[in-house]
């Protein structure tokens, strides 16, 4: 038998492959997430006290906090998705890596903004 | 100065497995990995196996995983390697034949799946195609490359889907359509149009960190995409 191998897990990550995986998961995350949405949203169909029962149990802190890395998540998903259509339709494959590090940081950024109102709801950054 | 050098060795017919072996070399300016290889198979083991022919970066036969990225031997200066440790691998994705040699039928079958050859239904003028400067421009960059392998190796869309055309071939396919002189194009995108074509490049650019030629390997593919939708419209 000839050796022969397969998907390479040692090759050296490249901004581009990194880019790809992050936008994989942030893919299957925003997938789970939506199932979930439409869980907590069928609840609805069981009348108004049992939707009050899991909306109580999701304005525990722990969801709050999950609910900024979900809006990171779909920042993500959405500014890489921008890089790629630039890359599809404005011959942005050439500047990919900057495309990339623009969209990170406009990522970090708007996490920490939008951040803010989900901090104050929890009485973290004061508020009422 | 001495730089290791740790090589992938396998012979299929005395190796159960295939394993590392270490070499160490004296390295002087200029001197590239390919030189290297040959200093081992000349002075210190003459079974090291692996191909080359021009060692200057244009027959396409050296290349191959260099720690840890995929490039030609002999347009890889060993002083710029930053490490003291060189790490040399077969090209990933392929069959190895012996040590650093890898099996590239399917890469050329790929190749010739989008019919790299001018196609025309027009009659020949009298003398031959002409092409201007300008339609060049289209090709010219496309043009470079050297069939090393190296991008269809570097592709994660490749090592998971054995059927996908991969980059050097879906680069050859837009260098005809682009071409001026050809009028296969339809027949060509028609091909190309495919879950294992130009569909299945999800734009990690492994391919253009890879090529030794520099070719933007990603856009052209994106162009292709460009043709294909263009047409629809
Ligand atoms: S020996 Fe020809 S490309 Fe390296």
């Amino acid at each position: 038998m000839r050796y022969k191998s397969g998907y390479d897990f040692s090759y050296k990550l490249s901004v581009g492959h990194v880019a790809w995986i992050l936008h994989r998961l942030s893919g299957l995350a925003l997938v789970f997430y939506l199932g979930l949405h439409i869980w907590v949203i069928s609840h609805l169909n069981a009348g108004p006290e049992s939707f009050n029962k899991v909306m109580n149990f999701l304005n525990s802190p722990l969801f709050k906090v999950l609910e900024i890395g979900l809006w990171g998540v779909i920042l993500y998903h959405v500014l890489n998705g921008i890089r790629l259509l630039l890359i599809d339709f404005a011959g942005g494959a050439r500047y990919h890596k900057q495309l990339f590090w623009v969209a990170f940081l406009l990522v970090l950024i708007l996490t920490v903004l939008g951040a803010i109102p989900f901090l104050h709801h929890l009485h973290i950054l004061g508020g009422k | 100065m001495k730089k290791t050098l740790e090589i992938f060795r396998y012979n299929p017919e005395k190796d159960e497995k295939p394993y590392f072996k270490t070499y160490e070399v004296e390295v002087y300016e200029g001197m590239t990995l390919l030189d290297a290889l040959n200093h081992i198979r000349w002075e210190q083991d003459g079974t090291l196996t692996y191909r080359r022919s021009c060692r200057s970066a244009i027959c396409g036969s050296c290349a191959m995983k260099i720690n840890g990225k995929t490039y030609l031997a002999c347009k890889t200066q060993m002083m710029d390697i930053k490490s003291d440790h060189v790490k040399v691998e077969p090209l990933p994705g392929y069959e190895v034949i012996k040590d650093l040699v890898v099996d590239m039928d399917n890469f050329f079958d790929k190749l010739k799946r989008v019919k790299p050859y001018h196609i025309t239904h027009t009659p020949p003028p009298e003398k031959e195609r002409l092409q201007s400067p300008e339609d060049f421009h289209y090709i010219n960059e496309a043009a470079d490359c050297i069939l090393c392998g190296a991008c269809v190796s570097a592709c994660p869309s490749a090592w998971a889907d054995k059927e996908y055309l991969g980059p050097a071939a879906l680069l050859k396919a837009y260098k005809f359509c682009a071409d001026t002189r050809d009028e296969g194009a339809d027949e060509r995108l028609a091909i190309v149009n495919d879950r294992n074509g130009v569909w299945r490049c999800h734009y990690t650019a492994n391919c253009m960190d890879a090529c030794p030629k520099d070719i933007k390997i990603t856009d052209f593919i994106a162009r292709l995409r460009n043709m294909l939708v263009q047409d629809k419209l």
